[in-house]
């Protein structure tokens, strides 16, 4: 007799849940792009400069978490795709003015033929004048950051085709490698005529790179396409890439096809995040792309969750609001100041020391580690109040924004290596104090191992004593023979 | 036994790699017969010059690579930061060159740094710190040092071993502070520790160190010029010809006689065999992972002052290491990583492929030469070699892992 089982309040499926939770995921896009507009209404311009560097640079994180996260391989040499990217929409959106400047320039590397290349002439070429006007330009550049995703595509393809056979850590120094062949070969005169070596061109337009709506748009695009993607069975598929290669193979899961599309459609995102990044800074230069862009996007995806999109947006916001509102660290302080910094991180320090072994109920909670870090504090607090020779002269903390973002890197693998939200995605249910306290029944019965009728629940053991009378009942002859057998 | 290798190697195949070598000897005679006849300026001395500079740059990548090799035998961790660690000992030689003496509080903080080097050092033949001869090092060594730094201008010689104790004690902070906590996790994290590790010494070397290129050109015999002629070609260079090679020559015997030679050597050796079969034969795996990390840095620091002295300058410490780090990296893999031959291997290939490649096909009138792309012969060669040998050219079966 089969039994139905009622959806309870924990069941992920429910579908009054599901249509209550798209329709708040809706009303908070809704509140979003009301805040957004008025953000950008009242906002400074730096505000809007830094959420739109958000949303570029969750284009980049999101990509490279769907390779990080999702499929389990770490990749370093996203710097290298987005600079494909980058460089394609930046020569097919330069604007006529700046063309000219550098054809004239006596120190450009570039050709007449490499700067014909343009958006406008090649929808010239297809008879569309229409739409070469100034006030068709949004159309240019959605062709140009579409045609600059291909190319770093067909690289992640050319790339990850050969190199996606190696294991773990080969694998990340191979893509390392990539990226850097890449930076290093765009400015040589293999590529200097597209280029223009390493002085790279100004003058791309940056309407759409600084525009909220745009950089949010292709963020919201991104975040569509993965998510879905990772909630297929092509997803799926790259998870169990993700947790056992072998177990997958073993399953039917064509595993180096998962993998270079996954390399391929990070990389293609990844080439569009390059081409916004680009306009957000309205030039090409090579130094734009150097393996510092791959770290903080590192940092973004560890600080947030390695496979939770929400998570690594999470991560992306921190970052970026380091990157854009982490001046004041360096600037020129006198050295008395400096000291006091000093002193109150080394107690702050002490102090995370002291509830973290609480939290974790290491005893003792005084670890001696943190007696040294007081100690410092102290040092370092009684040297700026009481040597008067110190305090003279100013430093300046060149460099402290990459210093603090690679020790929060550092804390974070070493304390919490799943990030803010490991690989849960944001659920509306962690608002509406629905805590899963475990298992659906439908897990339960899927799971072999809870199934077993101990530790089941009312619907789980009833099933399993259900499974266990049928099999019973089929099996009866064939138990004297296996007895006899034994 | 010889009947078994033979049935698994037919004999041509075990005359592969010399075939190999012969042939590329052959190719590369031919192409410099060829290069001769086409300009003048491609004689004896062109290609010589090209020879000993292959040979240094192979020598400095090598004091790197063994800091890979041997860490990666054990823990199975591409050392991001060793690259940085080379930085640091390079410009610690640079400071303790030029600046000496210091003040006397720098003088004090300097000495317990060194120290405690000299101690880790000294305890490697001891076995404890607590031995009494560790101690005595210790307390003669801080008041020794203190009045050095304070009262005298270092010697080239004294700043290289200063700068490897100093260095030696970075690498086993790193050691201690990033990556102990991190034993039991996936190698991923692991991997993108180091790298934060690696981010974090660049920026505060242009923070604490200098954010430009800085020249290094220390008062010692080293950099005397040395000319000689070869066929009728004058070649001009100096004694680090000789020098850089026999440095390396003799820190690569050091350390292969250490570990060889000596117990925690053995408990090297055992630990890359099986980490986990060695502890619970009562080898401290912790503990030799720590010396891996200090002997890698020593040998690094040594290179980093090298390459000081070779090029004359230092870049800026956010770009210095990273290269040079990776490339070697390259070498240990091209070599065989967990092997100290294989690694030094590994380096000779790369320095050669930079400058004796570059040499043999050069800047002519109808040629633009492929200086350019040098600095990515590297990752060619390693992602050649990762997909065609993974194991590297001294494989890791034939050769002695560390």
């Amino acid at each position: 007799m089969a039994r139905i089982v009622t959806p309870t309040a924990f069941d992920a499926i429910d579908p009054k849940k599901r249509v209550r939770n798209v329709a708040l995921t809706f009303l908070a896009v809704g509140v979003g792009v009301l805040v957004l507009y008025l953000l950008e209404g009242i906002g400074s311009t730096k505000l809007v400069q830094a959420l739109a560097l958000f949303a570029i640079w969750g284009v980049a994180t999101v990509s490279l978490n769907l390779i990080n996260g999702t499929l389990g391989i770490l990749s370093l040499g996203h710097h290298g795709f987005m600079l494909i990217g980058g460089y394609t929409t930046g020569l097919l959106m330069l604007d006529e003015a700046a063309r000219q400047r550098i054809l004239t320039s006596a120190r450009s590397t570039m050709t007449e033929e490499t700067l014909a290349l343009s958006v406008s002439n090649l929808l010239r070429g297809f008879g569309l004048e229409a739409l070469t006007t100034p006030e068709t330009l949004w159309v240019r550049f959605l062709i140009a950051i579409f045609l600059g995703g291909l190319l770093a595509a067909f690289a992640g393809l050319l790339v990850g085709t050969p190199s996606l056979r190696l294991r773990g850590d080969y694998l990340a120094i191979v893509t390392f490698g990539f990226g850097e062949i890449i930076r290093l070969t765009a400015s040589t005169r293999l590529f200097s005529a597209y280029t223009n070596g390493a002085l790279g061109f100004p003058g791309v337009t940056s309407e759409f790179g600084k525009s909220i709506w745009w950089t949010f748009g292709a963020l919201a695009f991104t975040v569509f396409v993965i998510s879905k993607l990772k909630y297929s069975s092509y997803g799926r598929a790259m998870q169990a890439i993700r947790e056992d290669e072998i177990a997958a193979q073993a399953m039917g899961v064509n595993v180096a096809y998962h993998k270079v599309l996954g390399f391929v459609i990070s990389a293609f995102f990844a080439g569009v995040a390059g081409g916004l990044w680009v306009s957000w800074l309205g030039g090409v230069r090579l130094d734009f792309f150097l393996f510092q862009l791959t770290f903080f996007f590192l940092v973004a995806i560890s600080a947030g969750g390695t496979g939770s999109i929400t998570g690594v947006l999470l991560g992306t916001a921190v970052v970026v609001f380091v990157r854009q509102y982490g001046d004041p660290l360096e600037e020129s302080y006198s050295i008395q100041t400096w000291l006091y910094i000093a002193s109150a991180t080394l107690a702050l320090a002490a102090a995370g020391a002291v509830l973290f072994r609480t939290l974790r109920r290491l005893r003792p909670r005084l670890h001696w580690g943190s007696w040294v870090l007081v100690g410092g504090a102290a040092a370092a607090a009684l040297v700026a109040a009481v040597d008067p020779a110190v305090i003279e002269g100013t430093f300046r903390g060149f460099g402290m924004r990459a210093i603090f973002l690679s020790v929060l890197l550092i804390v974070i693998m070493v304390f919490r290596p799943d990030g803010m939200l490991g690989r849960t995605e944001f659920s509306w249910s962690w608002f509406l104090r629905e805590q899963r306290t475990g298992p659906t029944d439908e897990e339960r019965t899927q799971d072999a191992w809870l199934s077993n009728p101990a530790f089941g629940s009312e619907a789980g053991r009833a099933a399993a004593r259900e499974q266990e009378l049928a099999e019973d009942d089929t099996d009866a002859p064939e138990g004297s023979d296996d007895e006899g057998r034994r | 036994m010889t009947l078994l290798r033979s049935t698994r190697n037919p004999t041509w195949r075990r005359f592969l790699p010399l075939l190999v070598i012969l042939g590329l000897v052959a190719l590369v005679v031919w192409r410099m017969l060829y290069l001769g006849s086409v300009g003048e300026r491609f004689n004896a001395g062109f290609f010589l010059r090209a020879f000993i500079d292959s040979v240094k740059l192979g020598s400095l990548y090598a004091l790197i690579a063994l800091g890979y090799t041997m860490v990666y035998g054990i823990i199975r961790l591409i050392n991001f930061a060793h690259g940085e660690v080379f930085m640091v000992g390079a410009f610690t030689t640079y400071f303790l060159f030029t600046i000496t003496p210091y003040a006397l509080p720098a003088a004090i903080v300097m000495a317990i740094i060194l120290t405690f080097g000299l101690m880790r050092v000294v305890e490697l033949f001891r076995g404890s710190m607590r031995d009494p001869i560790v101690l005595g090092v210790g307390a003669i060594g801080v008041v020794v040092l203190t009045v050095a730094l304070s009262a005298f201008t270092w010697p080239f010689w004294a700043a290289i071993v200063g700068s490897m104790l100093a260095t030696g004690v970075l690498g086993l902070s790193i050691d201690r502070v990033a990556y102990v906590p991190l034993r039991s996790a996936p190698r991923n994290s692991l991997l993108i520790t180091a790298i934060a590790v690696s981010f974090f010494l660049q920026n505060v070397g242009l923070l604490a160190f200098t954010n430009r290129q800085t020249p290094f050109r220390p008062d010692t015999p080293l950099t005397t010029p040395l000319a000689f002629e070869v066929g009728g070609a004058p070649v001009l260079t100096n004694w680090l010809l000789v020098a850089i090679p026999v440095v390396t020559l003799v820190l690569v015997i050091a350390l292969t006689s250490f570990v060889t030679r000596t117990r925690l050597g053995k408990a090297m050796r055992a630990s890359a065999q099986d980490a986990e079969v060695a502890q619970m034969m009562g080898v401290s795996v912790n503990k030799v992972i720590a010396t891996t990390f200090l002997l890698g840095s020593m040998l690094a620091a040594a290179g980093g002052a090298m390459w000081g002295l070779n090029f004359g300058s230092l870049n800026q410490p956010a770009i210095m290491g990273i290269l040079p780090g990776i490339k070697a990296f390259a070498a240990a893999v091209i070599g065989g990583i967990g092997s100290l031959p294989g690694a030094v291997i590994g380096a000779m290939i790369i320095g050669f492929s930079e400058n004796f490649l570059t040499a043999l096909f050069p800047r002519t009138p109808t040629f633009l030469g492929i200086t350019e792309f040098k600095d990515t012969f590297a990752f060619v060669l390693l992602i050649l070699v990762l997909l065609i040998r993974p194991s590297g050219i001294v494989g890791e079966d034939l050769s002695e892992k560390v």
